[in-house]
């Protein structure tokens, strides 16, 4: 059996001691060595597994299930709270709408190649609060906030800022307070992205 | 209601239809925290979580739902019904930003670990850095784990949940292992062909 073959038979999800799978182990400590960070993910899955069983739905649905339950009539009419969107997903799909655009090389009007070398970027931050003079100097624009994840990631050595369209609900994630019934509006956003194509930072405006 | 823990599903169901509110909350209180997690887990958002998890049992309440015992549990119909209006929300996602899931699972990879933490795993924060690569999967690596992995369903259940054959269950969570075992290593740790080797399946 190749190793090729041996992984070929997904061998980190046969039983612990499959007979099929000593044979090649005995003769190939490299696979020995896979199959055993394998089974380090797998334990690790466990564990997560285990701290993931504390999680539950909200109580109030049960009662909201409940009475629909006993209204029975009624029961279509229970609304959706229709705050249909993911926070991460939002910021995911910002990121990689713009990796897509510069991969293409288009640029919209909005966007403006930011020298990382360039005067304003000396009072940027990576790590917290993140800060970039604006030299339009609108008053309409809010700060640049730092995105979740973008502390861990290495400081960009170009940045380009790119305009788009979010869902309102998308700032809920960065601690903004957005009405439910707000939630699925528009707003514009100008969003820092690194030379390496990830977001990190934004700012809304109005 | 220790009556009620003695019972299978299928008898919840029956009595449930008959109009029996306890064998609804039951059924409900069984069965709530796996969907919701997996919604969670899905979508990233308690509030589509929430909406999710209500709908599933909107359905279930409803004469007809269409839950056929000889085809599969009832867990992994209710999965099921989960994961289609997930998909129905994912649709929605992508009509406000178009963005191919696969792409944004990349993305997220990239964003999700940093350096190797194989050797954390027995510690939280090793811990905390799988769920945020098994957060980072393409979606359909991620159901995968989260149904078998993280919600112990055995792969013919996972299968009827996801509408697909025993063998695509299996072979996506072979890739979806690879990937988190490369994401955990991280990027400097040592490519194994063997563990990465690419599969096919379909959608
Ligand atoms: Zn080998």
């Amino acid at each position: 059996m190749t190793c090729q073959e041996f992984w070929d038979s997904m061998p980190e999800l046969a039983p612990d001691g499959a007979p099929e799978l000593g044979e090649h182990l005995r003769g190939c400590p490299a696979c020995v060595a896979v199959l055993a960070r394998q089974r380090q993910v797998a334990a690790g899955l466990r564990g997560l597994a285990a701290e993931s069983r504390r999680v539950q739905a909200p109580a109030r649905l049960e009662g909201r299930l409940m009475a629909a339950f006993r209204g029975e009539g009624g029961m279509t009419e229970i609304p959706l709270r229709a705050r249909w969107w993911s926070p991460v997903a939002a910021w995911v799909a910002a990121a990689a709408l713009i990796t897509a655009a510069a991969l293409l090389s288009l640029r919209s009007r909005e966007a403006q190649p930011l020298p990382a070398t360039a005067p304003q970027m000396a009072a940027v931050d990576w790590t917290f609060g993140l800060a970039i003079e604006d030299a339009g100097g609108g008053t309409e624009e809010g700060e640049f906030i730092a995105l979740p994840n973008a502390e861990q990631l290495p400081p960009p050595a170009q940045v380009n800022m790119v305009r788009v369209e979010l869902p309102r609900s998308a700032m809920i994630s960065l601690g903004y307070d957005v009405k439910a019934e707000e939630a699925g509006e528009m707003v514009e956003a100008d969003i820092v992205l690194g030379s390496d194509g990830l977001a990190r930072a934004v700012r809304f405006l109005n | 209601m220790a009556e009620h823990d003695r019972e299978s599903d299928d008898e919840l169901l029956l009595r449930l239809h008959s109009g029996d509110e306890q064998a609804f909350a039951a059924l409900y209180r069984r069965r709530q925290a796996a969907i919701y997690r997996y919604a969670l887990n899905m979508s990233g958002s308690a509030a589509v979580a929430e909406d999710v998890l209500q709908e599933v049992f909107m359905v279930l309440i409803r004469e007809g739902c269409g839950y056929d015992p000889e085809r599969g549990a009832l867990s992994a119909y209710l999965f099921g019904i989960a994961r289609k209006l997930l998909l129905r929300h994912f649709e929605r996602i992508r009509g406000n930003v178009p963005i191919d899931d696969e792409d944004a699972g990349s993305v997220m990879l990239e964003l999700a670990v940093d350096g190797n933490q194989l050797s954390d795993l027995a510690r939280s924060e090793g811990i905390a850095a799988l769920r945020r690569a098994v957060q980072a999967l393409p979606r359909r690596y991620r159901e995968v784990v989260v149904l078998c992995d993280l919600e112990e369903l055995d792969y013919a259940d996972a299968a009827h949940a996801l509408g697909c054959p025993v063998g695509t269950v299996r072979s996506r969570l072979h890739r979806a292992r690879a990937l988190l075992l490369e994401k955990m290593q991280g990027e400097a740790g040592p490519r194994r062909a063997g563990a990465l080797n690419p599969i096919r399946c379909s959608i």
